[in-house]
């Protein structure tokens, strides 16, 4: 069963490549081009009708949006995070829908402020977002001190390591104002977790693949 | 058993329709919003972010509605279990709703949280245009997925919140929800308030006679909205 995933490097198509990479899936890619609308061609709207990336062909059809795709190829290979009827699945599920909810919306308005009121509001709408982030970040810092998860921890790859990798990456070097730019030093545990991820040998070799740099979560350097 | 932790008219109202629609026995346990009870020590060791719901289960507490629906899925055999060849449907809709429709619809109900006093109208605009293409989107999915989307499933109940919540909230500001404009999803309020269970709920949330074909200002027995 060969997957395909339809990708942009260093966009959230890369937390699924890091996945695929991790469970070691036969996978290949389609590489997209967003300033030439292979976004918007009638032939990728058929895909996501939202035109965003990730998508991925399945042998049961196209599907999109990061965090189902995390889940769907957890239930079929495993090693992203506890699946059904295994032990601390619901906090799984919880937190994974957390980021998905959270760190990773906050994180695109904090790159796309003008997204939400216009360019005269961008700078409030980056600071509020910032704030916002940073409130998550303090989440997870209690959630991996106070119950030290598995699934997301600095001795085991998973689902929700790689994608706040990923998303939390663009937050520390996209805002355009550098002041309001998210950092990990307040967030020990977290960071912790992420120089982990970021050193397991499936993110080493997407950060080769993709030109994420030799840090890529925990100090991304702009290519 | 269960204990769902709920606010009258809030994302519970979710998970209420599902597990009642279900005939899944639970009880609830009022989060008083007046006396930000949701703030307090209790709740936050339940859910750090103080968002409602939370379900307790023998397995723990679950936070986030997408989350809670996904698991009763699992559990209760509701929706497509893994290896259905609809389960990727099932996912990617349930976190287009989590993570972009109701995400965005929150935007609208508390815009001071995303942008700043002088721009709200402006935001108030965007956001809506935004939230007529998800629904969209929606009404597209239901037609094509009709039992993904059937009233009392997850994703049935959750994109009938959503669409009710628009037309509703915040209380003072242009309205902009047509309902009529996305005939799936309007047949599916008509489905989800002809099943028995659709009243009681009502009655328990001061839902109204008609809570999802026209929606009106709650006014409920117990709680607070907001």
């Amino acid at each position: 069963m060969t997957l395909t995933l339809y990708h942009i490097p260093d966009w959230a198509s890369s937390i699924i490549h890091l996945a695929l990479e991790e469970i070691g899936a036969p996978y290949q890619i389609v590489p997209l081009d967003y300033d030439a609308g292979d976004l918007s061609t009638p032939a990728f709207r058929a895909i996501n009708p939202l035109g965003l990336i990730p998508a991925m062909d399945t042998p049961d059809g196209p599907m999109f949006e990061t965090a189902a795709i995390l889940l769907w190829l957890n239930e079929c290979y495993g090693g992203l995070g506890p699946r059904q009827g295994e032990p601390d699945r619901a906090a799984f599920l919880s937190w994974l829908t957390f980021v998905s909810n959270g760190p990773h919306v906050t994180s695109m308005a904090m790159i796309h402020p003008e997204y939400a009121a216009g360019e005269a509001a961008a700078e409030e709408v980056l600071r509020l977002a910032f704030e916002a982030l940073n409130q998550q970040a303090a989440h997870l810092e209690t959630l991996i001190t106070t119950k030290a998860p598995v699934w997301l921890s600095t001795h085991t790859p998973g689902a929700l390591g790689y994608y706040l990798g990923i998303v939390l990456r663009w937050a520390i070097y996209m805002p355009h104002d550098s002041t309001l730019r998210f950092s990990l030093a307040p967030f020990p545990a977290l960071q912790a977790v992420l120089a982990a991820h970021e050193s397991f040998p499936a993110a080493l070799r997407v950060a080769e693949a993709d030109g994420l740099g030799p840090t890529p979560f925990t100090a991304p350097v702009v290519a | 058993m269960y204990t769902l932790h709920y606010a009258p008219d809030n994302a519970s109202l979710i998970i209420r329709l599902v597990l009642d629609g279900a005939g899944i026995p639970y009880r609830t346990a009022l989060v008083n919003r007046a006396s930000r009870q949701q703030d307090g020590a209790a709740y936050r060791a339940l859910n750090p972010s103080g968002l409602i719901p939370v379900l307790e289960t023998p397995q723990g507490a679950i936070a986030e509605t997408g989350a809670i629906l996904l698991w009763l899925t699992d559990i209760h055999k509701l929706g497509p279990a893994p290896a259905d060849p609809d389960r990727r449907d099932f996912l990617q809709w349930m976190f287009f709703l989590s993570n972009t429709a109701h995400a965005d619809l929150r935007q609208i109900f508390y815009p001071h949280q995303y942008a700043p006093a002088e721009a709200h109208a402006g935001h108030h605009e965007i956001i809506a245009a935004r939230m007529l293409c998800h629904f969209g989107l929606l009404d597209a999915a239901a037609r094509q997925h009709p039992a993904l989307f059937a009233p009392a499933k997850p994703l049935g109940a959750y994109t009938l919140a959503l669409t009710r919540w628009a037309a509703l909230y915040p209380v003072h500001a242009p309205r902009w929800m047509d309902l009529a404009a996305f005939p799936a999803l309007a047949a599916l309020a008509r489905a989800q308030e002809a099943r028995v269970e659709t009243p009681v709920i009502a009655r328990a949330e001061g839902l109204g006679a008609h809570p999802f074909t026209r929606p009106e200002q709650p006014n409920p027995p117990e709680g607070a909205v907001l």
